[in-house]
């Protein structure tokens, strides 16, 4: 009889093991899709600057980090390859937009510098917060490339803090121009918070500490760079966020873009470049 | 009628195919110049690689991350505005820069302010940094710094206060943490060479 319950037990929890193992890896797979996503997103549309930058040394610089986000979302889809995902190139452009977990923020069209230099700080700062945090993680190798990324990421919120602090405090257009990017930007830019499905299981298993932890320190810290400048914040709660990214809710900016990254690997998906 | 490009990003810029009126731009419209410097490896000098266009210190240590150490190594910038570079004569052949300071007149007040040596052994290399010295004036740090190498042969000599720098910090080393794996900057890394070789001899078989 007691050998009996003792077996019973031990399936019981061989199958909680079982069950709880699978449950972890979805809540990583949720977490790192939306943030490989994010970057290779993002990483594409600076890329678009490629060559039309508005000075050379900042076309440069501006092209660089979009390279160093794309390797950034590589290095995720190979984490998700480990978790039984397709391969990163595969996983990268053979996804339609609706099955993308990047925030609509990223994905919106670069019009004017004045916006896509507005979103690259808004959004660095969130991934600057984001990794620090991910530093931390019980997941070793997610750890591990957080601690790895921490000076590329440290460069590119250097470059938009310093960027924003002159162009915030120089001429009134700039001044004018870097206020409507920032209004115009906001909701989506609180979009890039939207809560997972898995914000309280990820906390009780030390992945990750949550949306929206990082979102009260990301308000902490736009909120110090923006003093230093003449451009005003509105009251937080006066924003409505644009959420949906998060769960294949795109807008209509996405799938053109997906058509243009996709376009060599659709003629030849064995091409090496 | 707008510009027809075949990069869909042009074509999205819209721009005009002709202006209606041609921008003309002010003479010297651009932003000063910034010499950048960095050392390349750990225990090596730091050396001359540029100049950026900047605003200002910070701006041009920005522009200067991404222009000069996008590639390879690094582990350290400098920057200084141009203008506070002290440039002696450039020499040829058996002629040091060294031989036409004596000549130059110094004047020796005030406080001593400590300058950084850099020296370019052939024309068309890098000045690379020689020593520091403490002195009253550029002239003055050039010959104590003759005096300390031992009269080097060298082509051109550059005094620059070690105040007109900016540095990265320290802890900032961590910049370049991840530059020896972006081999893809690099165009050798891609072998081209080799692969149309073999696409040739694919090709003849």
């Amino acid at each position: 009889m007691r050998r009996l319950i003792v077996r019973q037990i031990k399936s019981k929890n061989s199958k909680n093991l079982k069950q709880s193992k699978m449950q972890k890896e979805e809540i990583l797979k949720d977490l790192m899709y939306k943030i490989a996503d994010d970057q290779l997103i993002i990483g594409h549309r600076n890329s678009e600057w490629t060559g039309v930058g508005p000075l050379l040394e900042e076309d440069i610089a501006f092209s660089s980090m979009a390279q160093d986000k794309v390797g950034q979302s590589w290095a995720i889809y190979k984490l998700l390859e480990d978790l039984g995902e397709t391969e990163p190139d595969i996983n990268a452009f053979t996804r339609n937009a609706e099955q993308f977990h990047n925030s609509q923020l990223v994905e919106l069209p670069n019009q004017d510098y004045d916006f896509s230099l507005m979103r690259h700080v808004l959004f660095d700062y969130a991934e600057s917060i984001r990794f620090e945090m991910l530093a931390l993680s019980s997941y070793e190798p997610l750890a591990q490339l957080a601690q790895k990324i921490k000076g590329e990421i440290k460069y590119h919120v250097m470059h938009g803090r310093s960027f924003v602090r002159k162009l915030g405090t120089s001429t009134e257009e700039a001044i004018i121009r870097l206020q409507k990017a920032l209004d115009y930007s906001l909701p989506y830019a609180l979009g890039v918070f939207e809560p997972s499905k898995y914000e309280d299981e990820m906390k009780q298993a030390f992945i990750f500490e949550g949306e929206k932890i990082l979102e009260e320190r990301w308000k902490e810290q736009i909120e110090t760079i923006l003093k230093g400048t003449e451009l005003k914040l509105p009251n937080w709660n006066d924003i409505e966020p644009i959420y949906g990214g998060r769960y294949g809710i795109h807008t209509d900016h996405l799938q053109p873009l997906l058509d243009e990254m996709t376009e060599v690997f659709n003629v030849d998906p064995t091409a090496e470049w | 009628m707008s510009l027809e490009s075949l990069d869909p990003r042009v074509n999205r810029l819209n721009i005009p195919d002709q202006f209606e009126d041609e921008v003309q731009k002010k003479e010297l419209d651009q932003l000063t110049t910034f010499e950048v410097f960095l050392v390349p490896k750990e225990g090596k000098a730091l050396e001359s690689v540029g100049i950026v266009h900047a605003d200002d210190s910070e701006m041009a240590f920005v522009f200067a991350k991404e222009a000069f150490s996008r590639r390879f190594t690094c582990v350290g910038m400098a920057v200084c505005p141009t203008h506070k570079i002290w440039a002696s004569e450039v020499t040829e052949g058996e002629e040091s820069a060294f031989d036409f300071i004596e000549s130059l007149d110094e004047q020796n007040e005030g406080e001593e302010d400590q300058c950084e040596i850099f020296l370019m052994d052939k024309r068309g290399k890098q000045h690379k940094h020689a020593t520091s010295v403490l002195a009253y004036s550029y002239i003055d740090a050039a010959k104590k710094a003759k005096e300390e190498l031992g009269n080097p042969l060298t082509k051109n000599i550059w005094v620059i206060r070690t105040r007109d720098f900016t540095f990265n910090e320290e802890e900032d080393s961590d910049l370049w943490a991840t530059l020896p794996e972006k081999t893809y900057r690099d165009a050798q890394a891609y072998r081209a060479a080799d692969k149309i070789k073999k696409f040739k001899e694919s090709q003849t078989k």
